[in-house]
């Protein structure tokens, strides 16, 4: 291992442990105690919550916005994919020429989806007004990970400044918007387990 | 002027953690703003100050300045703003001006943020800092002083009643027709909207005789019947919990079985959903709306209508509180496809309706009336697809905001409430 591998394993380790201490203090505080009659079923709404509700058959943010609906799921692809490549080249994992010219195709295409993410917040007014720094340094490192990632995959002798960049997003991931990593899943969850205990999720087709 | 125990008050509300919901939702938000098309007011007048985001970004980034590393230490970085007199000015803005909480934009969030629930508990910390805009504030302190929001003193409530008793017994050619006052031991105690003695006594009347239909036993209180609670939208929780408090002690002084809220969207989610919570315990009686007990009605035999009667169109504004917001969905569907035979849809409606503009408090607040008449503009253009001559709608805000609506957008329909048409329908034996 070298020095930029212990550097990034100890980012890693932070940031492990700072998600760990945002993962803990919402288990520790738990659901919302309500002393309203139950009328619907909480897992089957968590459920609906997680599948259903978020595709572009019922979500108009979804379906409204099929392009960027788009660009944000492939960015996610990417983000998820080079994730995996970060564990498979620490731990030396290779893969074969094909292999590797797809995965490098798959991060350009999920890393221009990333920019194409970060020029619209540049251009569209009303979201402009809405971001802040943190907006655009989180898109940006993890926009920049990916095509790193790419980078590696096509020419080695870019490892250091691809350890260097991992270092930077992991280290600054628990402190910015990109801790939706943990609170993304916490907030389907509360979203389910609301409209699940008013009976208003899972949405049935009408019984009459 | 926000002094330094009003400012630990309203902090407070967002660092009192009584479970992980609150600080979910304030660190959730992505800012992707893709919540702007859901949202009426945005829908109405495409400006950035209307999006959703705004309404969460604004309480969520005086949380993370007093309580994330990021927002302490380096501010901008994040736009956490501190709490000032600024900040209360735009908060007031957007949460008591621009917002119905009408949840639509909590249902297609991206990520699941409940922004209805963020904006509630910006009202609570507003509350909490004295900064209610008066107009809603005279509603609840009217509620609080006399026991409903109108202000109606009991002797012209009772006068009410008693002519309206008359009425019935009249079109019903029975003198044992009645609607009775106090009555200990029933098995309903039936609540109203004060705008039905004030205004619209005839949906009174509606489901007075729906009662006699159904030879239920029944009454109302004089002393506690208001079903709403307005102080759920001012966000101050002492209030909203005297209010609901007010009930459940009417519900055990009377001894009923079922609590029947009137048709009201707002009220039905304050005393069913919240009403619980903030007296803090389990009601130990049934409590359903009158959408419910129509429904009910009609699916059991107690009462009898007629398809044929009504042939007009008719089309259903579902109220976002107790259809998306309380799950009662299905219900008044039922009841109009056996009263209506041209029962038309909205599009959207059910859980992904629009709201008419007149929920979140906004009838009460007169000075953002321009905003509320511009984004019924919407609901208007729903109407008119529907070619309907009536609307119905089983709540008495939206009828007051669909009347307005029917005024400006010359619609040319009825509007009416979903008991109203149920009473037409009954067919006494």
């Amino acid at each position: 291992m070298f020095w930029y591998q212990w550097m990034t394993l100890a980012a890693l380790a932070i940031c492990i442990g700072s998600l760990l201490f945002h993962l803990i203090r919402l288990i520790r505080l738990g659901n919302p105690q309500d002393f309203s009659k139950q009328h619907g079923n909480i897992s089957k709404a968590v459920q609906y919550s997680f599948t259903k509700a978020m595709s572009p058959a019922k979500k108009e943010s979804a379906y409204l916005h099929l392009p960027t609906y788009t660009a944000g799921i492939i960015y996610h692809l990417g983000t998820f994919l080079s994730i995996f490549l970060f564990f498979a080249f620490l731990l030396k994992i290779e893969f074969n020429q094909l292999t590797n010219y797809i995965l490098i195709g798959f991060l350009i295409i999920s890393g221009i989806s990333g920019l194409g993410i970060l020029i619209k917040r540049m251009m569209k007014s009303e979201l402009l007004s809405l971001s802040n720094p943190d907006d655009f340094i989180s898109n940006l490192l993890v926009t920049l990970f990916q095509l790193a990632t790419a980078l590696v995959l096509f020419m080695s002798n870019s490892i250091v400044l691809y350890y260097t960049l991992v270092t930077a997003l992991l280290l600054y991931l628990p402190m910015g918007k990109l801790k939706h990593t943990i609170y993304f899943f916490a907030a389907r969850y509360h979203l389910g387990f609301f409209y699940g205990w008013r009976g208003v999720w899972p949405i049935m087709n009408h019984k009459n | 002027m926000l002094t330094e125990e009003k400012k630990k008050l309203g902090l407070e509300v967002l660092s009192a953690h009584e479970d992980s919901k609150l600080i979910t939702h304030l660190n959730s938000c992505v800012h992707c703003g893709l919540c702007a098309d859901s949202c009426i007011y945005y829908k109405s007048e495409p400006n950035e100050h209307y999006v959703p985001a705004k309404k969460v970004d604004i309480v969520a980034s005086i949380y993370r300045r007093y309580n994330t590393f990021l927002g302490k230490n380096i501010p901008w970085l994040t736009k956490a703003r501190v709490l000032d007199d600024a900040t209360i000015e735009e908060m007031v803005d957007l949460l008591y001006g621009s917002c119905t909480m009408c949840g639509r934009c909590t249902m297609h969030c991206s990520i699941g943020v409940d922004i209805n629930y963020v904006v509630r508990k910006g009202r609570e910390m507003l509350a909490v800092m004295g900064y209610v805009p008066d107009s809603l504030n005279a509603t609840v302190k009217a509620a609080m002083e006399t026991g409903n929001n109108m202000g109606i003193p009991t002797k012209e409530f009772v006068d009410t009643i008693e002519w309206l008793e008359d009425d019935l017994k009249f079109e019903l050619n029975d003198d044992k027709a009645n609607i009775p006052l106090n009555q200990k031991g029933k098995d309903i105690m039936y609540t109203l909207n004060p705008r039905e003695p004030k205004f619209f006594p005839l949906s009174i009347s509606a489901m007075a005789k729906v009662f006699y239909a159904a030879n239920e036993s029944w009454s109302l209180s004089t002393e506690m019947y208001d079903v709403t609670n307005y102080a759920f939208f001012s966000g101050n929780m002492d209030e909203a919990n005297v209010i609901a408090q007010r009930m459940d002690d009417e519900m055990n002084k009377l001894e009923s079985k079922k609590c029947v809220l009137a048709e009201c969207g707002h009220g039905s989610r304050a005393f069913k959903w919240e009403g619980p919570n903030y007296i803090r315990k389990k009601l130990p009686y049934e409590v359903l709306t009158s959408v419910e007990l129509l429904a009910q009605y009609i699916r059991e035999g107690k009462i009898k209508v007629d398809p044929d009667r009504l042939t007009e169109v008719v089309t259903l504004h579902d109220p976002c509180n107790l259809v998306r917001e309380g799950g009662v969905v299905d219900e008044q569907r039922y009841v109009l496809k056996k009263i209506a035979k041209n029962f038309v849809e909205m599009t959207p409606h059910g859980t992904d309706n629009l709201c008419c503009g007149g929920g979140g408090g906004q009838l009460a607040m007169s000075e953002y009336n321009g905003r509320r008449m511009k984004t019924a503009g919407l609901k208007a253009d729903q109407i008119r697809k529907t070619g309907a001559s009536i609307v119905v709608t089983p709540c008495h805000n939206c009828v007051d905001q669909l009347m307005q609506t029917n005024a400006e957008y010359k619609l040319n329909v009825k509007i009416m409430t979903l008991a109203e048409l149920v009473a037409d329908a009954i067919i006494l034996e």
